[in-house]
């Protein structure tokens, strides 16, 4: 069955890669404020790269994080103190910006060794705070919580104006980044990281070395982060610690398990989901609805947020890509399906 | 030297009152997971509401009685807990109910949406503007040689203690107490030794409500206003639950109090003399949390959970 | 199949039907549309209900005696929840989406600041940003020609309360307990300048945005021998600070920055906020000038309920005068670069709420002066004049 779909999968691929670069072109003929979706999109395209590492790292290794926000911050700030600070050229920044985040990943991950589960999770979480008070305490550099005015990129020549730009530049490097993550799910690495989360004791006797590949799946998930945070810092032009919360660290991991734990493509699913829910759809509902009901805007957006939350993990478990897998297997088996299978 | 003594003084009695706080909310967290293995990062939310509510019960209440006197706040008190025992059994029913075989990553995902719905509930209901609350100790205090400790913060000490004292009694000594201990051992073992599981689950979570709502209506007269900003407190509380041990009642009260004598004497005494400290003092208490946990991973009182291939 | 799709993309391309957008946008002949991004869900959502409903409240009042150049004037609000992030996300819905004319009252210094790269790739004027940090009115800063500020700066205050108290007290000996953020800073930089000014030291606490406990902080302030502490905070750091050290047995002169000229902390702090001393930058809501008086007039026509009506409400209410004033300016056919022209034409413009504004091509800091108010026996009552 593996190879056939494998098959099917690479017939595809390109189509979609095409389809990215042109959607671009689509939108702006469709409506005037395309701008404003590009903008979306964009954001969507940065939170994939960190989510996909996310997703190896806590998906696929089992490691929960609940800080990610963190490796973002530090991600963006290195950046811009790199780029305009200390006067690196953007290019080599996209280089060393992700090794200096996956460092902080090995930092955090060292405690994983001992510590497990709800813990780790929690550790995580503390992670997350300390960071964001050691950037607001490091304000020479960061400017504190007022925040940072961070420089356009200039990729090889080319410099990265507007939304429009930004579009081809995130997702370059959004398909990359899947492409990459895929690769290494399916290659030894990918292999042990899910021995590791599917039974710790089995792995170690079938001979993995544990804290090798924990600190392993954390420097990966911290080089993705600190990419998004690279393209981060530079297309939005400004940061500052309130954005990088732990409200944010939720949302990663709602995106990671609303597309599907242990799954690539659906955390790309997921990531999409979340944030076109949030800045599209909830705000066209409410629209609808306050006709009906009158509400208050802001609350009822974060409720509806909840909600879906909450719905997701009763009803749906394995998430969007989980939905997407039954109904391929409903489609190919059409119409021999066994009515238990998909009640 | 004797200055610096007493301020130290005040600001550990400072430091325990807003520690118990801490380990009140701890309770509930080590209550559900005692358990059920489940983190409850809503409680607290639940503080919140409880806080709420118990607003609402006393304006209603002195409305009806004309003003402010003590019966009023003990009649508010009764129905606020009333209200935690239904909720404890609605919020049993969301959490447990349809998710009884998931794993737990995914009850705990369940509980922090759980958490987002309530703070916007309660703000949907109560509308943006922040509330007054009222203490019923108004501002008095006790002056001791010194040291000055507002009623309101013995109080607090106080019902932690009791708090602590009737769980632990309840878990070591009645049976329904072991019974929930020996449900979160292992709840197949457990269920057919006859005991009823849900049951069980629904009686945790009810309690987990009631030490959750106590702990609000404590809280609220201490913050000058009351919002829904009041539930970020609730994450502050679960270096004090770690510390402590998850699954360790003294261990959560004494984590509790710990972290907010560190908490209260590195705002005060600490920056005083070092100045760096004031750029860390709200995560302290996290480092101290993560430096505990590497050293010994179950939290102070934690007993190493044996695993099992 | 492969071919069926690329025949649909390449002929998706082909399709031209680009909208055309004639003239200026959120400009109709009978509308103008105002963007506004409050916060209404995060931590100070309370604001975020009262002060567009006083800018609400104004507009309405001109839409019915016709509007501005016969054009009704509309805002959109949209929720930013205190984040930058989101902040830019509704500024770019209200800007591309909405097609805005103009936005005003974006509300706290992060998120305000984070729009500047967006007002200047699109042109859009920002008009009065609710926020007391004078970093807006910074000409030296990105797209700073295109923001007109309305407040007193924080470092204005903290730079006048500081100067007032040595003036009474040339011996005084001051600490100022400040927020660790933009907030905290920007009184920073005006307790820096009166410091040099008058060379002295002052004693600075911080505490986090939404702390709950001074204990530390007053036992600091006594142990350092303070007479005078300023409070950098809103409502809950002075009422506890005042009741923390009433319970220590400490007491000091308290003032606090503008944020804490609230009504509400005289109501909260009782007794203890007796002598209580903070600035304001605008004529008060319950004094005869022009601007209060039609201030109440139009609370009471609406039936405004008690609770909502104070400075929140009042600063939507006033700040809405200057963007009024600035759409008129901007004459019968209002572009946004006649908006901008039209507002730096101020010069000592009476509002009828805030003292005589001037702005120009250099200086678009808007009010300069503050006064002192004073809670005696409950009520706030001036105590001094127009003071810079």
């Amino acid at each position: 069955m593996k190879s056939r779909y494998q098959d099917e999968n690479l017939k595809w691929i390109p189509i979609l890669i095409i389809a990215i670069y042109l959607f671009p072109f689509l939108i702006k003929n469709a409506t005037f404020s395309y701008k404003y979706y590009l903008y979306i999109l964009n954001m969507a395209g940065i939170y994939i790269i960190l989510t996909v590492g996310l997703d190896l790292l806590s998906g696929f290794t089992g490691l929960m994080s609940l800080g990610h926000a963190a490796f973002l911050a530090i991600g963006a700030y290195t950046s811009a103190i790199l780029v305009d600070q200390v006067g690196l050229p953007f290019e080599l920044s996209l280089i060393i910006t992700p090794l200096i985040v996956g460092i902080f990943g090995f930092l955090i991950g060292f405690p994983a060794l001992r510590i497990e589960g709800m813990y780790l999770g929690l550790t995580t979480m503390g992670f997350g705070f300390i960071v964001k008070r050691l950037i607001i305490a490091l304000r020479e550099w960061t400017g504190g919580s007022a925040g940072l005015q961070v420089s356009k990129a200039s990729f090889f020549g080319i410099s990265i104006k507007n939304d429009w730009d930004n579009y081809f530049l995130i997702y370059t490097f959004v398909i990359l980044a899947v492409i990459i993550a895929r690769r290494i799910v399916q290659s030894k690495l990918g292999r042990a990281f899910m021995a590791i989360r599917d039974s710790e004791q089995a792995a170690q006797a079938s001979g993995i070395n544990l804290a090798k590949y924990k600190m392993l799946s954390f420097f990966i998930s911290g080089l993705f982060a600190g990419f998004a945070g690279v393209l981060f810092a530079h297309t939005n032009h400004f940061i500052s610690t309130d954005h990088f919360d732990i409200l944010l660290s939720i949302f990663f991991i709602v995106m990671v398990l609303v597309g599907g734990i242990g799954s690539i493509y659906g955390a790309v699913l997921g990531t999409l989901f979340i944030v076109l829910m949030e800045n599209l759809f909830i705000p066209m509902f409410e629209e609808s609805m306050a006709q009906i009901i009158h509400l208050k805007a802001g609350e009822f957006q974060v409720f509806i947020f909840g909600l879906i939350m909450l719905l997701f993990i009763i009803f749906q478990p394995q998430g969007l890509y989980g939905m997407w897998l039954k109904m391929r297997i409903y489609w190919k088996l059409f119409p021999f399906n066994p009515r238990k299978r998909f009640t | 030297m004797s200055e610096l003594l007493t301020g130290l003084l005040q600001e550990s009695i400072s430091g325990i009152a807003l520690g118990c706080i801490y380990a009140l909310i701890a309770l509930g967290f080590t209550l559900i997971y005692k358990a059920t293995e489940v983190v409850n990062f809503a409680q607290g939310e639940v503080m919140m509401v409880g806080a709420y509510v118990n607003f609402f019960f006393v304006t209603q209440f002195s409305g009806m009685a004309g003003g402010l006197n003590g019966w009023v706040f003990l009649a508010a008190l009764f129905c606020s807990i009333i209200f935690a025992v239904f909720f404890g059994i609605i919020l049993d029913y969301i959490i447990n109910r349809p998710l009884k075989d998931e794993p737990v990553f995914s009850i705990i995902m369940a509980t922090i949406s759980l958490a987002i719905i309530l703070r916007s509930l309660t703000a949907m209901i109560a509308g943006p503007i922040s509330l007054v609350p009222i203490s019923p100790f108004g501002d008095s205090t006790i002056q001791a040689g010194g040291i000055v400790i507002s009623v309101l913060d013995l109080a607090i000490i106080i019902s932690a203690i009791i708090l602590m004292g009737l769980f632990f009694f309840f878990f070591n000594n009645t049976r329904w107490g072991i019974a929930m201990k020996a449900t979160s051992e292992d709840s197949e073992a457990a269920q057919l030794m006859g005991i009823p599981v849900k049951q069980v689950y629904r009686m945790v979570w009810v309690f987990a409500a009631i030490v959750g709502i106590i702990s609000g209506v404590l809280l609220a007269p201490r913050m000058a206003l009351l919002d829904t900003t009041m539930s970020y407190l609730g994450l502050k509380a679960f270096p004090a639950a770690i510390l402590g041990g998850f699954g360790s009642i003294p261990g959560a009260v004494v984590g509790g109090v710990i972290l907010g004598i560190i908490e209260t004497v590195s705002m005060g005494t600490l920056s005083f003399h070092f100045a760096w400290i004031k750029e860390i003092n709200d995560i302290i208490v996290w480092i101290v949390l993560i430096a505990v946990l590497m050293i010994r991973p179950d939290g102070l009182f934690g007993i190493a959970k044996v695993k099992r291939v | 199949m492969k071919r069926i799709v690329s025949i649909i993309i390449l002929s998706t391309l082909f399709w031209t039907g680009c909208e055309n957008r004639e003239g200026t946008p959120g400009i109709t002949d009978t509308e103008i549309l105002i963007g506004n991004i409050q916060d209404l869900s995060g931590p100070i959502k309370e604001l975020g209900l009262l002060i567009p409903a006083g800018s609400n409240m104004y507009l309405d009042y001109i839409n019915e005696q016709g509007g501005v150049h016969g054009r009704q004037i509309k805002m959109l609000v949209e929720d930013h929840q205190y984040n930058p992030q989101k902040s830019v996300v509704a500024a770019k819905k209200l800007i591309e989406k909405d097609q805005v004319f103009c936005l005003y009252n974006v509300v706290g210094t992060s998120p305000a600041e984070a729009l500047r790269p967006i007002l200047e790739e699109s042109g859009v004027p920002l008009i009065a940003p609710a926020t007391m940090s004078s970093s807006m009115a910074d000409m030296s800063r990105q797209a700073a020609q295109y923001i007109f500020h309305t407040d007193a700066g924080y470092d204005l205050q903290t730079r006048v309360i500081i100067d007032y108290i040595l003036e009474n007290n040339p011996d005084a000996v001051i600490g100022l307990c400040y927020q660790d953020d933009d907030y905290g800073a920007n009184a920073l930089q005006g307790c820096a300048e009166a410091e040099s000014n008058h060379s002295i030291s002052v004693q600075k606490e911080a505490f986090q945005r939404g702390a709950t406990d001074f204990v530390g902080q007053t036992m600091n302030f006594m142990k350092g021998g303070c007479t005078d502490v300023i409070i950098g905070g809103i409502v809950r750091e002075p009422v506890t600070i005042m009741k923390t050290a009433q319970a220590m047995n400490y007491k000091p002169n308290f003032y606090g920055l503008m944020p804490t000229v609230d009504p509400r902390v005289g109501l909260l702090a009782g007794e203890v906020g007796e002598g209580f001393i903070a600035p304001y930058h605008a004529y008060y809501p319950d004094s005869d000038e022009s601007g209060p008086t039609l201030y109440r007039e139009l609370c009471d026509k609406n039936n405004v309920p008690a609770k909502m009506r104070g400075i929140y409400h009042y600063y939507g209410f006033a700040t809405a005068h200057v963007l009024v004033e600035g759409l008129r300016r901007a004459g019968k056919f209002p572009t946004r670069e006649r908006l901008i022209k039209g507002l730096e034409t101020l010069n000592n413009w009476e509002s009828g709420v805030f003292p005589p504004i001037t702005y120009s091509r250099n200086d678009h800091t808007g009010v300069e002066s503050l006064y002192l108010l004073q809670l005696q026996g409950g009520k706030q009552i001036a105590i001094t004049d127009w003071r810079n």
